[in-house]
């Protein structure tokens, strides 16, 4: 499989179905190892990293790990598809702009990733679509099972697996919950958010789009505490918080709609007109507007607009996806004309 | 990730700014870039508190100088970078990470999975004490075959521990 083929399919985690899904995208579950007779990549010179990935990327791709997975050599990839890469949510930033040899493996799914020669040794990643993080933490334990038998991970018997960063250190899960807070910001109740998240060591990050740039409404809730818990612990906490934040953006969502409707309405219906006809969108801008009309789907406002035509443009807008698809190097002006004509025609009809 | 200001050293504040117009902007920056952009004033609590609770400003200075053999980073590097070299920097640096895991996790001890290859290194030197105690009655009592035997699995077994 390469790259540019997945741009005949959306990923498992964006289908825009799975449970809590008017709030929740995704569930996204990671863990950090490192392997015992190799330094730490903080310390590694070119060298190590290129030993690295020779002795773990056939023990990736063999027959015995539970999914079947591609591996993507990232020397070996453009710039644009690591973009891309890094827009499915498969690859970090970090990994795509770093130097030397380092790879992901994925699964044709997309749901299943695992990075090499990131910041540990091996990122392992399960994401799936709604809140379901039961699910993903089990299929991430397995594939974490069938590969500690051909690789010996660094396990201190005291601070668990080790990693290069201490904040992960112990069981180097990291639960991430994408979630989707329109009302919430738009009653500017965010604060309260971010302050009860604080006080249970919850951690809430932006979803970022093109740059750095902030992404409307979409939030990533983590757990920050990873040793003195077990793995199942933590992702039982993480079930008992995220679902008060759904509470919390519905009873808003219910609050807004009796309150002003016609300010709501109003909100959504132009953000429709806005991408049906704009001949220059910004990323910024497009994710803004794509935000409202979500959040105009799960109010019944727009009552025959398909969620999942929402969740593709997210992700097709993106710089890495529009230049792919154009086969060219757009710079922004360009990426900002095409990005308006692909979502007019992708509307046409809806 | 490098701070966004300078580029270079890695970034070890991890903001969220909330600008006038409500919208969360993530910052992330060096500690010497949050110093001069005089990130305090604007976010209304003091960098040296943030800090605090990253990393543990008051390691004693010598554990600051001592530099793991293995990799060869010193605490001071490690403080600066916030990434370890190595595996053997957890037991070089252990008291200042003990401080740092009560501040960041909240606990110091692992409670959650180990890995199979542990387990089974476990099981087998625990099986080596049983062995050894064994040894030492059936020689007491002579039975020399039995002696050999259990030799040969000790030997075994000791070999799979330490290959």
């Amino acid at each position: 499989m390469k790259v540019e083929e997945l741009l005949s399919q959306t990923g498992e985690w964006l289908r825009g179905a799975g449970p809590e899904s008017d709030v929740v995208i995704s569930s996204r579950v990671r863990l950090a190892r490192n392997l015992r007779r190799f330094p730490f990549l903080t310390v590694a010179s070119l060298p190590v990293r290129a030993e690295i990935e020779r002795f773990v990327r056939p023990r990736l791709e063999d027959g015995k790990f539970p999914r079947r997975l591609n591996y993507w050599s990232l020397t070996e990839v453009s710039p644009i598809e690591r973009t891309l890469l890094v827009e499915r949510h498969l690859i970090s930033r970090e990994l795509a702009q770093q130097e030397g040899e380092r790879g992901v493996a994925v699964a044709g799914d997309e749901s299943v990733s695992i990075m090499v020669n990131e910041e540990d040794h091996l990122r392992l990643q399960v994401i799936r679509s709604g809140f379901q993080l039961e699910e993903a933490f089990e299929e991430l334990d397995r594939m974490d099972s069938s590969l500690e038998g051909s690789l010996n991970y660094a396990f201190h018997p005291k601070f668990g697996y080790l990693t290069a960063c201490p904040t992960n250190a112990g069981t180097g899960l990291r639960i991430s919950v994408m979630i989707h807070l329109p009302a919430v910001v738009l009653a500017k109740q965010m604060d309260k958010v971010l302050q009860s998240l604080q006080s249970v060591r919850v951690a809430v990050r932006g979803f970022y789009g093109e740059g750095t740039q902030p992404v409307g409404d979409f939030y990533q809730v983590s757990n920050q505490v990873t040793l003195g818990k077990s793995e199942r612990d933590i992702v039982a906490e993480m079930r008992k918080v995220v679902p008060e934040i759904l509470r919390f953006e519905r009873s808003w969502r219910q609050k807004l709609l009796e309150d002003r409707p016609r300010q709501l309405e109003d909100k959504v219906w132009r953000a429709y007109g806005l991408l049906k006809n704009a001949r220059r969108m910004s990323s910024e801008e497009a994710t803004d507007l794509l935000s409202s009309l979500r959040l105009g789907i799960h109010l019944n406002i727009l009552t025959k607009f398909p969620a999942r035509t929402v969740n593709e443009l997210f992700l097709f807008t993106q710089p890495g996806h529009l230049q792919k698809a154009e086969r060219k190097i757009l710079d922004a002006d360009e990426r900002d004309l095409v990005r308006a004509e692909f979502i007019r025609r992708r509307l046409e009809g809806l | 990730m490098n701070c966004e200001r300078c580029q270079k050293n890695h970034a070890t504040l991890h903001l969220t700014a909330m600008e006038t117009d409500q919208k969360p902007r993530e910052v992330h920056l060096c500690e010497e870039c949050a110093r001069q952009t005089g990130v305090t004033l604007k976010f209304n609590f003091p960098v040296s508190e943030l800090l605090g609770a990253v990393v543990e400003p008051k390691a004693p200075s010598r554990a600051g100088q001592s530099r793991c053999p293995e990799c060869g980073i010193t605490y001071s590097e490690f403080k600066a970078k916030a990434r370890l070299g190595c595996a053997n920097d957890y037991e070089i640096f252990r008291a200042e990470l003990l401080r740092l895991f009560e501040k960041v996790h909240g606990a110091t001890s692992h409670a959650g999975k180990t890995p199979c290859t542990v387990e089974a290194s476990i099981r087998k030197e625990n099986e080596l004490i049983r062995l050894k105690r064994d040894l030492e009655s059936v020689v007491k009592s002579e039975d020399f075959e039995k002696a050999a035997q259990i030799r040969d699995r000790i030997r075994s077994i000791e070999i799979e521990l330490n290959p």
